[in-house]
């Protein structure tokens, strides 16, 4: 269980977090969604203390992690896979993680076997690629046994091969009662592997909830060759939208007044050419992740939330 | 399951001091470049020895002499050593890792002050060793060696040594860098002994071969200096090196 209240961080007069507020139950997946420089990272070093808040509280498992007695025993981290000693094995990195854990070091040899380093586990770390500084990170994270795992940009250098195998790991662990938070740029893996969603953008959340819900409650796209006309069209019909990439808009669909058939009708009455009109399923999220994102940046009265 | 989260609510006993010694003494002479490194260190030891064994007229001929040129032998280098020791995981980023494992950083940087002591009496028992054996290759030569060994001379050396690990592990725990703080180590004796050159006050009290009367065992009338020259070189940087180590935040 990790819990945060209104996590605040500014370096100098630049605001990073500001009032963030997460709560990852056992047994769920959290997926922390943002663009780069949104604020996730920093907000998950101020759960592990590596960064101190202005404002507010984070806690694992109801206590505040500078008071874990042995924290990788609770909350295994992946917080940058390239910062680790380059002239080390793969192998004695990960002992050095299981004796200060003070786990029994065979289970280096079992966590080097799960993440597929075996082989390399007597190479030095300066000659893995990024994919597997990231397994062996993810070993390094397991090492403790934790319950609960935060992960920053853990698909970062894996293949789809090694990221349909992290997923298997998660859902595993998730399954299992584990607690996991991990963050994403990267839209389609979030979607594939979390069941909830915390979207961030420009240092506070905009959006979060369960996956589901999120997806259901999303948008309609529409799209013309004529995108201010169909715009302007819009307004004067007081819906409320976003524009998204290639002249689409994606517009909300505020509690089920606005439907597609109101659109095109809103469409025929201003004489708008429309090109595709559907309301958003497969890439709901990348929609929703684009409008809530894009339109925090641009125009945040325009955010329904 | 090797994956399994831990069901059971038992909370973890906290991380005992001498596993964090264990561990940074692992992670201090593990690598390769850490290594060679303290090959070096002896190497150079070593080397410098050499020279009053070869050359008498180079240094007086006395026991007390060959353990201070063993002293300054260590200090080239062991230095360095504990510089890394303090920088080389901000330098790598793995203090993200290490400051995650025991959040309560003051342990950590307790653990590594260890090692650095353990690393000093180490190198000061392998000096002792290197500065007997010079005297047993002269004493066999058949050089008349004058012997003047005594409590006070080791105890000169040692806290010399301890003095030099110290001041470069105060460095190392300012700058947290270490190309920044191995510079510095080198850079500022160097400076404030032109500077001391020029200004008596500078040499006396500021510059740090001040502590070459300590490896004399030449105290008397010399404690003021040497305890201003411990507060400016030790206990300033390392009391601002630790504050600077417990609240910096790691982006």
């Amino acid at each position: 269980m990790i819990t945060t209240t209104a996590l605040t961080k500014r370096y100098g007069d630049t605001p990073v977090v500001r009032d963030v507020s997460l709560r990852c139950e056992p047994g769920t997946i959290t997926g922390f969604l943002g663009a780069n420089g949104a604020g996730k990272s920093t907000t998950m070093k101020m759960i592990v203390g590596l960064v101190r808040p202005d404002h507010g509280v984070a806690n694992i498992g109801g206590r505040p992690f500078h008071e874990l007695p042995n924290p990788t025993r609770v909350v295994g981290m992946l917080l940058d896979a390239s910062a680790m000693h380059p002239g080390r094995t793969g192998r004695s990195t990960l002992s050095i993680a299981a004796r200060m854990a003070g786990v029994r070091l065979d289970r280096v040899d079992r966590l080097l076997d799960l993440v597929g380093l075996t082989d390399a586990a007597d190479k030095r770390v300066g000659t893995y690629s990024l994919g597997m500084r990231q397994r062996l990170g993810i070993a390094q994270a397991l090492v403790g046994d934790p319950e609960t795992l935060i992960l920053d940009e853990p698909a970062n250098g894996l293949d789809p091969e090694g990221i349909a195998w992290m997923r298997r790991l998660l859902r595993g662990f998730a399954d299992r009662g584990g607690t996991v938070l991990l963050s994403s740029h990267l839209l389609h893996e979030v979607q594939a592997t979390v069941d909830h969603l915390v979207v961030i953008a420009d240092g506070a959340v905009v959006s979060s909830g369960r996956l589901d819900d999120l997806l259901a409650s999303s948008s309609i796209l529409v799209r013309s060759p004529e995108p201010a006309a169909l715009a302007a069209a819009l307004r004067a019909a007081h819906i409320e939208f976003v524009a998204g990439p290639d002249d689409a808009l994606t517009v909300d669909v505020d509690g089920g007044r606005v439907t597609p058939e109101l659109l095109a009708g809103v469409a025929r009455d201003h004489q708008v050419l429309l090109t595709e009109l559907r309301r958003s399923d497969t890439n709901g999220l990348e929609q929703l992740f684009f409008s809530l994102t894009a339109a925090n940046a641009a125009a945040p009265q325009e955010v329904a939330s | 399951m090797i994956v399994a989260p831990s069901s059971s609510p038992i909370v973890p006993e906290p991380i005992p001091f001498s596993r964090l010694v264990r561990v940074e003494w692992i992670k201090a002479t593990d690598t390769r470049s850490a290594r060679w490194l303290l090959g070096l260190v002896g190497l150079t030891t070593t080397a410098l020895m050499l020279v009053p064994v070869l050359v008498p007229t180079s240094f007086e001929q006395t026991q007390a002499t060959y353990l201070r040129v063993a002293a300054l032998g260590l200090t080239v280098l062991l230095p360095v050593v504990t510089i890394l020791l303090f920088t080389g995981e901000w330098s790598q980023r793995s203090i993200m890792t290490t400051f995650t494992q025991e959040p309560r950083r003051i342990r950590v940087v307790n653990a590594k002050l260890a090692v650095s002591m353990l690393m000093g009496t180490g190198g000061a028992i392998f000096g002792g060793a290197v500065a007997a054996a010079g005297l047993a290759v002269v004493a066999a030569a058949g050089r008349d060696v004058a012997s003047d060994m005594s409590v006070g001379v080791v105890a000169g050396y040692l806290i010399f040594v301890f003095l030099n690990v110290l001041a470069a592990v105060a460095l190392g725990a300012l700058l947290q860098n270490s190309a920044a703080a191995i510079a510095a180590a080198f850079a500022l004796p160097a400076t404030f002994a032109v500077i001391g050159s020029a200004s008596t006050f500078v040499a006396d009290w500021i510059d740090m071969s001040v502590w070459s009367w300590i490896l004399e065992n030449d105290w008397s009338g010399h404690i003021p200096q040497i305890s201003v020259t411990v507060i400016i070189w030790v206990a300033a940087p390392l009391s601002a090196g630790i504050a600077r180590t417990v609240r910096r935040d790691i982006g």
